[in-house]
């Protein structure tokens, strides 16, 4: 595990960029806590792993994009592969900032700042963990 | 860096015995089901050595099964459950067993059919030769593949003489615990079902209602006043078949006729019930005359006969209000867990009942279902 600490947040080596390519995802834990990672082509998210609602893991469910608040009867589409739906339900939640669209002031999965540095995927905490590993799962998308 | 793979992961918190009394089996592919129909109803559709694959296509062609008019346009089978092969969430019992039995410490999971029932299709005789069809493999497939799969057998409402021939067929299996009896558009308490109570009562088996005729039959219950637009609607519409059949039920005398036979609506949730208990036993001061059958308050019928499925639960505005709810209509005996799995709208036992005391949810997790239950 590669950490190195500075502007408050620690950058944690995850996997390679190659581990985690376009249309792949990885599922980290750090601490106890999940966080799901994305890469929808190219752009690379990152997320805790659990729906605030019953706690199912977000890591199955479908990107997506959204259909806007409109006018009834109206049909305006938007935010195309930028939201993560939970597979029970389907609660949408923007992957940038985390937030549900249906409650964005208190309903979240919270976000984590994730990039790829040198061919390396790099996650920022905000502390140094004391346990983090990569979790199997049954990847489906 | 270490990959710990999730198959040593720990199952949820352990309860003291859960009976899941809503789990939902798949087809794979319909014609799963050919070794269990007879020849003339393959015949009819089309499938095993009668396949006629250029009739797919043609619209006013060969048999289709009922299909939904209402789905979910996100989706309908909760994405995490989809097998490890690939295939349909619900369609591997094996698979099913690790994904819920397992995972949840489950005593006993109620299987209710989860590809549909054709008990409101025009054809009354096909109906009835895939609903023995569709028995049979479902006690094949699954019950047997696991001590812990109980399942409720289907039956043809509109047709009660036939669905009183299915039920001495099978009833008597152990695997069997109640009956799937499917909402059509004659209320639950007319005579027409009576025959069919007989043999449930005979055999102890309760009546169990879960919701598919509703968006999939010609003789499907009238959608609440009228055709909903959206699925989002029509899900909502869904509780309000339950009471308009609670109340056929009271005031038709089926609880005063048939005293040991148990309705368990399964799917309907259950946060009207005060409603419909205080409107009937109001009414039923002023109008006992016109039901003189009925010699208690319905809701004392009710807390005895009926039992209510808890999913999908409904989320009170205060968390620790639906407690209160229960509380005020001394409904701490009727409720019965169901997870829905693999459906989209399910509940996880784990957090659907995390402001209830522990001793409501034992009885909601077990001991409600053991008594309501041929189990």
């Amino acid at each position: 595990m590669e950490t190195m600490q500075g502007d408050r947040l620690t950058s944690v080596v995850v996997c390679s960029a190659e581990e985690l390519s376009p249309g792949q995802r990885k599922l980290v834990t750090v601490d106890g806590v999940e966080i799901a990672m994305v890469n929808v082509d190219g752009q690379l998210y990152a997320f805790r792993n659990r729906c605030p609602h019953q706690g199912v893991e977000m890591i199955y469910g479908p990107v997506t994009g959204a259909m806007l608040p409109s006018n009834p009867g109206e049909f305006n589409y938007g935010y195309d592969n930028q939201i993560i739906r939970c597979p029970l339900h389907g609660w949408e939640f923007d992957m940038k900032s985390g937030k549900s669209l249906f409650n964005p002031e208190k309903v979240s999965i919270g976000s984590y700042e994730v990039q790829e540095v040198k061919g390396s995927i790099v996650l920022k905490l905000k502390r140094v963990p004391t346990k983090i590993s990569l979790k199997d799962f049954r990847c489906i998308h | 860096m270490e990959t710990i793979l999730k198959e040593s992961e720990v199952s949820k918190k352990n309860v003291k015995g859960l009976i899941d009394c809503d789990v939902h089996p798949y087809l794979d592919d319909f014609n799963e089901l050919i070794p269990y129909l007879e020849e003339g109803i393959q015949r009819h559709m089309n499938i095993g050595k009668f396949e006629k694959s250029m009739l797919e296509n043609m619209n006013a062609g060969s048999f289709t099964f009922p299909k939904a008019r209402y789905a979910n346009p996100n989706h309908v089978l909760r994405l995490d459950a989809i097998t490890p092969e690939g295939g349909v969430p619900g369609s591997d019992p094996v698979f099913t067993v690790k994904d819920l039995l397992d995972r949840h410490n489950h005593t006993f999971g109620i299987l209710n059919i989860g590809h549909g029932t054709m008990a409101g299709y025009h054809n009354v005789e096909i109906a009835a030769g895939y609903t023995s069809g569709s028995n049979d493999w479902l006690y094949d497939r699954w019950v047997e593949s696991d001590p812990r799969f109980k399942m409720t057998m289907s039956v043809t409402p509109l047709a009660p003489d036939l669905a009183v021939q299915e039920i001495r067929r099978i009833g008597h299996k152990p695997g069997i615990v109640g009956i799937n009896l499917q909402n059509i558009n004659i209320p639950l308490g007319k005579r027409h079902f009576w025959p069919i109570y007989e043999v449930a009562q005979e055999y102890n088996l309760p009546i169990v209602l879960h919701p598919d005729c509703e968006g999939t039959s010609e003789y499907a219950p009238p959608g609440a006043v009228g055709p909903a637009s959206t699925y989002a609607e029509w899900h909502t519409t869904l509780s309000l078949i339950a009471q308009r059949q609670i109340m056929s039920l009271v005031c038709e005398g089926v609880f005063e006729k048939f005293p040991n036979l148990k309705f368990n609506f399964i799917e309907y949730g259950f946060s009207w019930l005060p409603s419909v208990m205080w409107r009937l036993d109001k009414n039923w001061k002023a109008l006992r005359s016109e039901i003189p059958w009925v010699k208690e308050l319905p809701s004392e019928y009710i807390r005895r006969n009926v039992r209510l499925g808890t999913q999908p639960i409904e989320e009170s505005f205060h968390p620790k209000d639906i407690v209160e709810l229960i509380k005020m209509v001394k409904a701490e005996d009727m409720l019965l867990f169901a997870s829905d799995y693999p459906h989209w709208d399910g509940d996880e036992s784990d957090r659907a009942f995390l402001h209830f005391p522990d001793d409501l949810k034992h009885k909601i997790f077990y001991e409600n279902a053991k008594k309501s239950y041929r189990l």
